[in-house]
């Protein structure tokens, strides 16, 4: 399998909406089982970059592919997890997660979407809650079955969007570990394509840092991630290294902000 | 249309209170229905000295209570039959429409295209007061019954179908995402998500076309029934029986009552998962 073959490919992708320009001559290529993390101010159109990846929006100009072929609307092979809990409230986390399995293996029987269903949902550390539904659960765990759901369309590709947003710092470190668990130990190897305005959780998380500047959302810095893993947080935090990239990051951003400034 | 109030209480309100000692729990609730009770009793007590005081007995326009109850007991068999003939008008009438207003409200809602063809249409139709069908049925309609269950049809129809339409319209933007991301669409897209996303609309609408329902039932009735609710009291009018008409009316307040609130309860069941 070449790198060609498998990989996210952006060629410039330009949005916009209501005659805004969201999106700038956006070009991005990812290599198979990287873990990118997309940083940018909030608002800076790193969500809508994530939706075009799924699907759910079009280019106005330029070309998205995945695995060479053109992204053209939704797709199995490509599972996405949004901030706001996007589990369906009238169904069971199992009914939730086994809607998933049943369109990534229309062949399984019921039983066997509802086993496996409770395979992903073990996975993510749900044994306790699986005939639960999501008003009963917490946002952590709300989106720890998002994330099975997502794992559970067998996806090779993973669109995260600042699905950690909105939880306390505690679970955010948790899930964050998780999601590192699920990446490091999947086989084969899948990409993820992470949204985050943290800097701190994209140099956690990230084999690579692309940031986008504001209005509109262009690539103004694109940085690999040396960190050995498996990171450990209180050492990272502390090292002279990524402190140097935190630097380089915040000036990044601070001079996009200035230049904004000055057209305005 | 959405003008006649429905007995829609807040959900899970019970799950709000905080467990209480069960000697403090039955005084709080006495206490919490205090003026519920207290408007029954004034209620009550105007009726009682109305009839028995103001209005003599040369005057049987308002009867007694005791009467009205003497004359509920002796009519309980009739009433009975008459219930029975009425909810063989009503409930396929309202089952028809709710199945048929949910089906098309949900597929309307979910099509831009199909909202502009038949919104339009809608606006027009859904307000006419679906009793002035009641003669032009009666005329067109082979039988009394088809032309009865025809207009609690109608009747019940618009409120549902407009608001399991507006359901759909209103789905969430997370829950439309997600279902694209799962691929689901058509047939399975309606039924695993539109539908579960618009029943609180579709209630809504149900207990609107209920009450329509009813209204129109009694009113049919009125005009061309051999038997039912409706049928009763006018029948006892034409003979001046007023304890039977009051009788009547109030045993057909308690059947639409029951009614409604086994409605909300299937209700509060259906959508348990709603914060």
């Amino acid at each position: 399998m070449t790198a060609i073959l498998s990989s996210l490919s952006l060629r410039d992708v330009s949005f916009s909406y209501g005659g805004t320009s969201i999106l700038d001559r956006i070009t991005l290529d990812i290599p198979q089982g990287q873990f990118v993390t997309l940083l940018g101010a909030s608002g800076s159109g790193k969500s809508t970059l994530l939706r075009l990846l799924a699907g759910l929006a079009e280019p106005r100009e330029g070309e998205l592919r995945w695995q060479n072929q053109p992204i053209k609307g939704p797709g199995l092979d490509r599972g996405v997890v949004f901030q706001d809990y996007s589990l369906f409230p009238w169904m069971s986390l199992i009914d939730n997660v086994a809607l998933a399995v049943a369109k990534a293996k229309p062949a399984s029987s019921r039983v066997q979407r509802r086993d496996e269903a409770i395979d992903y949902l073990r996975k993510v550390g749900l044994d306790a809650a699986l005939a639960k539904y999501p008003f009963e659960l917490s946002g952590g765990m709300q989106q720890r079955a998002a994330i099975a759901r997502a794992l559970a369309l067998g996806s090779p590709l993973l669109l995260m969007d600042e699905p950690f947003g909105a939880l306390d710092p505690v679970n955010r470190a948790r899930l964050q570990d998780l999601v590192l668990d699920i990446w490091e130990t999947a086989l084969p190897k899948k990409t993820i394509v992470f949204v985050t305005h943290d800097v701190d959780e994209a140099l956690y998380l990230g084999d690579r840092v692309v940031i986008l500047g504001a209005s509109p959302a262009r690539v103004i810095a694109d940085l690999p991630v040396g960190f050995v893993r498996r990171r450990d947080r209180q050492s990272l935090y502390h090292s002279a290294d990524f402190h140097a990239l935190r630097e380089q990051i915040a000036e990044a951003l601070n001079a996009d902000t200035l230049q904004l400034l000055k057209a305005a | 249309m959405t003008s006649v109030t429905t007995s829609l209480e807040p959900l899970a309100a019970d799950s709000t209170i905080p467990p209480a000692p069960r000697l403090g729990k039955t005084l709080v609730a006495i206490w919490q229905w205090r003026d519920a009770a207290l408007v029954w009793i004034v209620l009550f007590a105007a009726w009682y000295s109305t009839s028995h005081f103001v209005v003599t007995s040369a005057n049987p326009l308002l009867p007694t209570p005791e009467k009205v109850a003497e004359a509920l007991l002796a009519s309980l068999p009739e009433l009975w039959k008459g219930t029975l003939s009425s909810f063989t008008i009503l409930v396929p009438g309202f089952l028809a429409a709710t199945l048929l207003g949910i089906a098309s409200g949900l597929v309307v809602g979910t099509s831009p295209r199909l909202q502009r063809a038949f919104f339009p249409f809608a606006r027009v139709a859904a307000p006419i007061p679906p009793t002035v069908y009641v003669p032009y049925a009666i005329a067109v309609l082979p039988t009394f019954h088809l032309s009865a269950m025809f207009v609690v049809f109608i009747g019940a129809f618009w409120p549902v179908f407009q608001n399991a339409a507006a359901g759909a319209h209103a789905l969430e933007a997370r829950h439309r995402d997600a279902a694209r991301i799962l691929g689901l669409s058509g047939l399975e897209y309606h039924w695993r998500v539109v539908f579960p996303a618009a029943l609180p609309h579709i209630f809504s609408g149900m207990a609107v076309g209920l009450a329509f329902s009813f209204i129109l039932l009694t009113v049919a009735e009125l005009f061309g029934a051999n038997a039912g609710l409706g049928r009763f009291v006018q029948y006892y009018a034409d003979f001046a029986d007023y304890p039977r008409m009051v009788a009547g009316i109030l045993y057909t307040g308690l059947v639409t009552f029951l009614a409604m609130t086994l409605l909300d309860r299937i209700r509060r069941r259906a959508l348990f998962w709603l914060r």
